[in-house]
């Protein structure tokens, strides 16, 4: 009966981050939510875990006031959470997140057969934490898997790669980074969210772990992007059209 | 210092690694190291390119995959610490830069657009985008090595110099890693490559039928273009293949044209095209994000446009 | 004063919206020119728990609360009123009614299936003489053997042509006067019942809406709803949880009003400037979205006190009328700021505004609201 971990983030949603006039970026009026990947690994453990048994435990690091989205995963399936909470955990960099992830995987869950991660973070899609986290844990690790199952206890899966797709298995425990169309995510239903607040989550605060390392990646600044381009605007009418056509021409970009 | 390592996968982008890498070993007055599985041929290549060295990491049997070579290489870089390791940002490079960082203990700038040494810090200054393009997020490294993870068509490829001369070195072999390939399937496409494309049409939302993808593609058949899209066409809807999505998760493509119908500009998908030479949408909201990040912008109906487009073009 | 909600309205609210934008946004369009019973809609509510939602679990429910159920009747009405509609007539009604006044059998044989969602549930009480004056109705039933025996005619029954279990009010004691009418469960398969077609309607169109035959009808006698002759104090109670839906659904329809007006009016180029500029469209839209949310916390408000088990009738009431009379005020002038495009079907302010009508009339019209709320305060 495995046990089945999910790792999942509880991101500003990027559709509620506005761009102020100066370039910088405002977060006043933010929303949080799960990660858009992560809800494909909740989904996948979970459903692993109706397939083959065993049990699906979600697990975050994030700052306290994330409690909503630890409800939100054990809405979504998990049977148990572990949130990792602390203020100064709102920033973490991927080392930090897959170092703490690991202590407390190591020290509190022990016992696994495989850890699920998104592809990557919906906020920083900097796609680190899983492999690092198999590393630190020193267990086989899949990347950008679209498929997956276990199979005489081994973990069977599909790897997406650039020319095209990898069959691969490797003996458990193991950890696999999930792509988005490994599953369609559940909506919850309403009970499974009234009762998500009964099922046990285990809160781990900062000063239960080792004194946390200095981030190796320091970041120096967060702007705006910003593409300069003409922004000419056209009307629909037939001379609009032709001025439309003649303004690509003359660029060169068509004959 | 100890140098600049490029671990390298495929050809096209050891060689835009090159470019980069060169100019920063100019700049910082060190040696430009590849490593490379098994090719010597490659490997002279690679020196011709700008490489100083070239490692050989002994082949691969069939069910070994890159990962196969982790151990190896971080063997190699606790010996002779290097100042940075580069890595092309494909779902392997991906992945191996960051196990690798997380053996040695180090930071990694993933997907990074932009790299620079800063002289007065002696440090590289790492440029990469966050919240789905809508930011920059700037890095520095603050251990030793750096590392970072380079998309394709970053940097344009390092010109060789005929003759040019360096060290090639054996590396010993590993122990085969437990994560075995039992088959590979390799993707046939359905499509032609847009990364390839001077010329593309991408349908967005606005389009309401699947069967309006065809009004598109006339568009596309007019211009000698490709027909592309954004996430939701593909992945939702299922109108068009998957390797059509242009974006973050999608292709990063810089083609001379770049024409979006019904298009919204959600920055995930700008930043696949930002880098395209011109920029033109149709879109009827014109608040729309896509005609901030346009040359030409038409504010209109695309089932009107697009006929008259298409007319126009034939004229 | 808490205006904050709990972390489980506000996913319940989220997963609402997710679930609209997958399955009912699609066909919200379709469904109203058809005057379709969306049946594969319903199977969907019904797998994530929602037809039962204000039900306790024991019963087959999801166990939640008031406002967390006017929370989802709210996000479905803003995609499709119509199934926003069927909900809170199915859930906050005839689920309720069952809860509050059935026997531990009755809701066993009867709740139960109506609260996970095999059964539908509908309301039987208008007739065509007998509107918001109640006491003009006709429908009667008398006691032989072990049956009641039903004749009469009900009118504008929601769910009628779908549902599976009817709450049907009939004299028992016409001489008794208000207290002589009493409220019988009757199965869709009872000899002597039969359903009308489906009503061509303005608006809310695919909500079901028909005529009730009964000739003869025979229900046991097991079927009685409470005790006899406390019908038309059941039916008040029914009335007050249903303006709490009618409410939620209204401040659903505002909020789809203000969606797309936004949407529009920041779109829509006039004079060089999108309209959203011009100073006779944004006012409209800083009164549409006051509006709303003076609405929505009346409807809230009326939630929390059924919550708080406060008396909470003339909030209802208030809520009731406020928010209906809001959505149809300004679904005209959403219609209005989309000019000629929102007089066209396909645009989803004009279903909007038939939608919001019946909102007007049906559960006690915006008169007997008045009513209700005068003979309380002047009490």
């Amino acid at each position: 009966m495995p046990a089945i971990i999910a790792c999942f983030k509880w991101v500003v949603d990027e559709a509620y981050v506005r761009r102020m006039a100066s370039g910088e970026l405002d977060f006043s009026s933010v929303d949080y939510k799960i990660g858009e990947y992560d809800r494909n690994a909740i989904e996948e453990a979970v459903r692993l875990k109706e397939t083959l048994g065993g049990s699906a435990i979600g697990i975050t690091v994030s700052v306290p006031e994330a409690t909503k989205g630890v409800k939100d995963a054990l809405s979504r399936g998990c049977d148990q959470a572990c949130f990792i909470a602390d203020s100064s955990f709102g920033n973490l960099e991927p080392s930090q997140t897959a170092a703490i992830l690991a202590e407390v995987i190591h020290s509190r869950i022990q016992s696994f057969d495989l850890i699920i991660c998104g592809e990557g973070s919906s906020d920083l899609y900097a796609q680190q934490v899983g492999p690092r986290l198999s590393e630190k844990l020193g267990i086989p690790s899949v990347s950008f898997v679209q498929k997956l199952s276990i199979e005489g206890g081994k973990l069977l899966a599909e790897r997406r790669v650039e020319e095209g797709i990898e069959v691969i298995a490797a003996p458990l425990p193991a950890l696999v980074t999930v792509l988005p169309d490994i599953n369609v995510p559940r909506i919850p239903g309403v009970k499974d969210t009234l009762m998500a607040s009964k099922k046990p989550v285990v809160t781990i605060k900062k000063d239960e772990l080792q004194p946390l390392g200095e981030a190796c990646l320091q970041t120096l600044s967060i702007t705006a992007s910003r593409i300069e381009r003409t922004c000419e605007r056209f009307g629909t009418n037939a001379a609009e059209i032709s001025r439309f056509v003649g303004s690509l021409r003359k660029t060169g970009v068509i004959r | 210092m100890a140098g600049i390592w490029i671990i390298a996968e495929n050809r096209e982008q050891t060689l835009e690694l090159l470019r980069i890498g060169g100019e920063l070993s100019t700049k910082t007055g060190t040696r430009l190291s590849v490593f490379l599985s098994q090719d010597r041929e490659r490997a002279r290549d690679y020196i011709e390119c700008g490489a100083d060295e070239v490692f050989i990491l002994p082949p691969l049997t069939e069910d070994q995959s890159l990962d196969a070579y982790i151990p190896r290489i971080i063997v190699e870089a606790q010996q002779d610490v290097p100042d940075l390791i580069l890595i092309p940002a494909t779902a392997r490079g991906k992945d191996m830069a960051a196990r690798i960082a997380a053996r040695i203990d180090t930071g990694l700038c993933s997907s990074c657009m932009a790299l620079t040494f800063d002289d007065n810090h002696a440090s590289f200054v790492m440029e990469r985008l966050a919240y789905g393009g809508a930011a920059v997020q700037k890095v520095v490294c603050t251990t030793r090595p750096a590392m970072a993870t380079i998309p394709p068509r970053t940097y344009e490829p390092a010109d060789a110099v005929k003759g040019r001369q360096g060290q090639i070195i054996n590396l010993p072999a590993h122990s085969p890693s437990t994560v075995k390939i039992l088959e590979k399937k390799v993707k046939e496409r359905e499509s032609k490559d847009i990364t390839e494309s001077r010329l593309l049409v991408c349908v967005g939302r606005g389009v309401e039928k699947k069967e309006d993808v065809a009004l598109a593609r006339q568009l596309a058949d007019v211009l000698h273009g490709e027909l592309a899209c954004t996430r939701p066409i593909a992945e939702e809807y299922h109108w068009l293949a998957e390797e059509l999505c242009i974006g973050l998760s999608g292709a990063q493509v810089e083609p001379d044209l770049y024409l979006g119908l019904g298009v919204s500009g959600q920055v995930q998908h700008v930043t696949g095209f930002r880098n395209a030479k011109v920029i033109a949408a149709v879109n009827k909201d014109e608040n729309a994000p896509i005609f901030k990040a346009a040359d030409f912008g038409i504010v209109g109906d695309l089932y009107d446009v697009v006929p008259k487009l298409i007319a126009e073009l034939k004229k | 004063m808490d205006f904050m909600l709990t972390e489980e309205q506000e996913l319940i609210r989220q997963n609402m919206r997710e679930f609209c934008k997958n399955f009912v946004d699609p066909i919200a369009v379709e469904i109203d020119e058809n005057s379709r019973h969306p049946a594969e809609l319903l199977q969907k509510l019904a797998e994530g728990d929602w037809l039962g939602m204000p039900i306790p679990q024991e019963y087959g429910g999801a166990g939640a609360d008031q406002l967390t159920f006017v929370i989802a009747v709210e996000e479905l009405s803003r995609s499709c009123a119509s199934t926003g509609f069927t909900l809170s007539t199915h859930a906050g009604i005839v689920c309720m009614m069952f809860l509050l006044f059935g026997t531990e059998d009755q809701k066993k044989k009867f709740l139960i299936p109506l609260a996970k969602g095999q059964h539908l549930g509908a309301f039987a009480l208008t007739e065509p003489a007998a509107g918001t004056d109640i006491m003009a109705a006709t429908a009667s039933a008398i006691i032989d053997g072990n049956d009641y025996v039903i004749n009469g005619t009900k009118t504008f029954t929601t769910n009628g042509p779908t549902a599976e279990t009817y709450l049907v009010f009939v004299w028992t004691d016409k001489a008794a006067g208000r207290k002589g009418m009493s409220t019988l469960i009757v199965p869709r398969s009872a000899p002597g019942l039969r359903v009308g077609e489906h009503f061509k309607k303005m608006g809310l169109r695919s909500s079901q809406t028909s005529e009730m035959i009964f000739k003869d009808c025979r229900v046991p006698r097991e079927n009685l709803l409470g005790k006899e002759g406390m019908g038309l104090q059941m039916a008040m109670t029914g009335f007050d949880h249903g303006r709490i839906g009618i409410a939620a659904q209204c401040v659903g329809i505002l909020q789809a009003a203000l969606d797309e007006s936004i949407r529009y009016s920041k779109e829509r180029v006039q004079f060089g400037t999108p309209i959203a500029r011009h100073q006779a469209i944004a006012w409209m839209i800083a009164d549409m979205a006051t509006a709303l949310s003076a609405a929505r916390f009346l409807t809230y408000h009326a939630a929390w006190l059924k919550n708080q088990n406060k008396p909470f009738s003339k909030e209802a009431a208030m809520a009731k009328l406020y928010a209906s009379e809001a959505a149809m005020k300004h679904t005209v002038k959403a219609v209005q700021i989309h000019g000629g495009y929102g007089y066209c079907k396909g645009a989803k302010v004009e279903r909007l505004m038939r939608d919001a009508k019946i909102t007007e009339i049906y559960e006690g019209t915006s008169e007997a609201q008045r009513m209700v709320i005068s003979g309380n305060v002047l009490r």
